[in-house]
């Protein structure tokens, strides 16, 4: 019986310990993926998002969600012709999770802007993409580029990190 | 015989332990993220209510069982969870149904626009609460993200079992026994976050709700018909995330072609009387206390009119139960605002500190 006992007890422990930490944070490592350019200012999905809203500067406004049940907070910068979210990640720093373009004062680095003709985001972008029609969707290791097409031309643009639960 | 009367003690008691130790493990969701408990909670209840509602915390947050039961005698209860999905919705309210059959369910239809499982933490949330059926597995089988395993469910100490790292007082004081932290499924929040800017909605690539997510609402739809019990769609008065027209128009043809009742409550804010600038405790997500009571007693209205409740105050024992249920809310009213006065935020209820304007310009968290 005594023996039973310590072969559980020790069991126990052996489950309790043997399982390391979890899977690896995000934004631990750097991610690949497309970058925006604003004012001499490249933003990169995933990135530390201080850093980059420091030299951005003082946004236009401000937004933050809360999430349903978590600790940490979705947060919303608007600035001159788009809006960059983040998202706290793992180790509670908040990184780039959205660029989404507002009007047609921005553009992409390839020079596609809301306005531009659909045939111009192909000519840009190529081929591989999901989609098609109505959206186009180009995919980069981390992130996304995302132009919804509204009557042959850009209606919207959205750079848009890969996220679990996003 | 003494041999196997060893070994079955010594098996008993193996799972005793371990049955501990999974206790132990689990999260608690009593200091932070009460929306852990709502689930759970159910079972204790008196099931005998004549409104459930489901949904996520659009319901759990914004509508108050206890205004419906003061103003109308409607008796109810909240199903909600944090981030709950439609399929999940689906499940709680066929489990719901081994134990009572309300006259009316109410489900918000934000949860439309999830199409796939979303994320472990949120599943977390809704399915580790219910008790195990077949809703529950069933449940978890539509849930389920990539590298979960139905087993984590099952035994939640496969899952848990490295919080030992993490273990605080909470975990201990609450291991046999929790006491309530809702009021029929309310989570009550009495602080006050204004709106102040509220993003537009992001134009999408595409409007229509999931396959996914219709096939559920529709076995919603068939399962209350099959139990004679009606189903009504709401789209709660939050603000954000933005609820955009092209989603509204689906749920109202779908509402139209199954005969049901569908409202959008966000045009009727200022007929309710909701200020946003005093009736939210996170910037328009979700009801404050006097949102929530506002939005209720609304609603209780086009309830009792359109379903023809029957008010229930007259009814002594239903009665008795409904003064105890009051008494906890109005002392938790009363709780939250000594809290409120004393350290500016709900410290006991899973609030974070705010910002709080110094004087002189500038800005401390407590």
């Amino acid at each position: 019986m005594k023996k039973s006992i310590l072969v559980i007890l020790l069991a126990s422990i052996l489950l309790a310990a043997g399982c390391g930490p979890g899977g690896q944070a995000q934004g631990d490592t750097q991610k690949e993926s497309f970058v925006f350019e604003y004012n001499g200012v490249e933003i990169n999905l995933h990135a530390d998002a201080a850093t980059i809203i420091e030299e951005l500067g003082e946004p236009m406004d401000y937004f933050e969600a809360e999430s349903c049940a978590f600790q940490g907070l979705d947060k919303t910068y608007f600035y001159g012709g788009f809006e960059l979210t983040t998202y706290p990640n793992d180790s509670d720093t908040d990184c780039v999770s959205v660029i989404y373009f507002n009007d047609d004062s921005v553009s992409t680095r390839e020079g596609i802007y809301i306005g531009s003709p659909e045939a111009d985001v192909v000519e840009a972008y190529g081929d591989d993409y999901t989609g098609g029609g109505g959206s186009y969707t180009y995919t980069q290791d981390e992130g996304s580029i995302m132009f919804v097409i509204e009557d042959g031309a850009v209606a919207s643009i959205t750079y848009q990190a890969i996220v679990e639960g996003m | 015989m003494k041999k196997f009367l060893t070994r079955l003690t010594s098996v008993i008691l193996a799972v005793l332990i371990l049955a501990f130790i999974q206790e132990l493990l689990m999260p608690k969701y009593m200091d932070s993220i009460r929306e852990g408990n709502l689930v759970e909670e159910y079972y204790a209840s008196n099931k005998d209510h004549d409104v459930v509602f489901i949904g996520d915390c659009e319901v759990f947050s914004n509508v108050s069982p206890i205004t419906l039961w003061e103003k109308y005698g409607i008796t109810s209860y909240i199903r909600g969870s944090a981030q709950q999905l439609v399929w999940q919705s689906y499940y709680l309210l066929e489990e719901m149904l081994e134990y009572e059959k309300p006259k009316v369910v109410v489900f918000n239809v934000l949860a439309m626009k999830y199409n796939e499982p979303q994320k472990e933490a949120y599943n977390r949330l809704t399915l580790d609460g219910m008790k195990l059926s077949k809703s529950k597995i069933e449940a978890v089988k539509a849930s389920m993200t990539e590298g979960e395993s139905m087993i984590s469910y099952l035994v939640p100490l496969l899952r848990y079992h490295d919080r030992w790292r993490e273990l605080s007082g909470e975990d201990f004081r609450y291991i046999f026994k929790k006491e309530p932290i809702s009021h029929n499924g309310y989570l009550m929040r009495s602080d006050t976050r204004p709106v102040t800017v509220v993003p537009d909605g992001r134009k999408l690539p595409d409007y229509n709700f999931g396959d996914n997510a219709w096939h559920y609402l529709e076995k919603m739809t068939e399962l209350t018909r099959e139990n004679g019990i009606q189903l009504m769609l709401i789209k709660s008065p939050s603000v954000y995330p933005y609820w955009y027209d092209e989603w509204d128009q689906q749920i109202e043809e779908y509402a139209e072609k199954n005969g049901l009742s569908y409202v959008n409550f966000l045009p009727l804010a200022e007929k309710m009387g909701i200020d946003y600038s005093k009736d939210t405790y996170d910037g328009g997500l979700h009801m404050n206390l006097t949102g929530a009571e506002k939005f209720t007693d609304y609603m209780g209205g086009i309830l009792m009119e359109t379903y023809a409740l029957e008010d229930r105050r007259g009814d002594s024992k239903v009665a008795d139960i409904w003064q105890d249920k009051l008494a906890y809310y109005n002392w938790m009213k009363q709780d939250q605002e000594e809290e409120m006065q004393k350290y500016g935020y709900l410290k006991s209820y899973g609030a974070a500190a705010q910002a709080i304007e110094q004087e002189d310009g500038g800005q401390t968290r407590q």
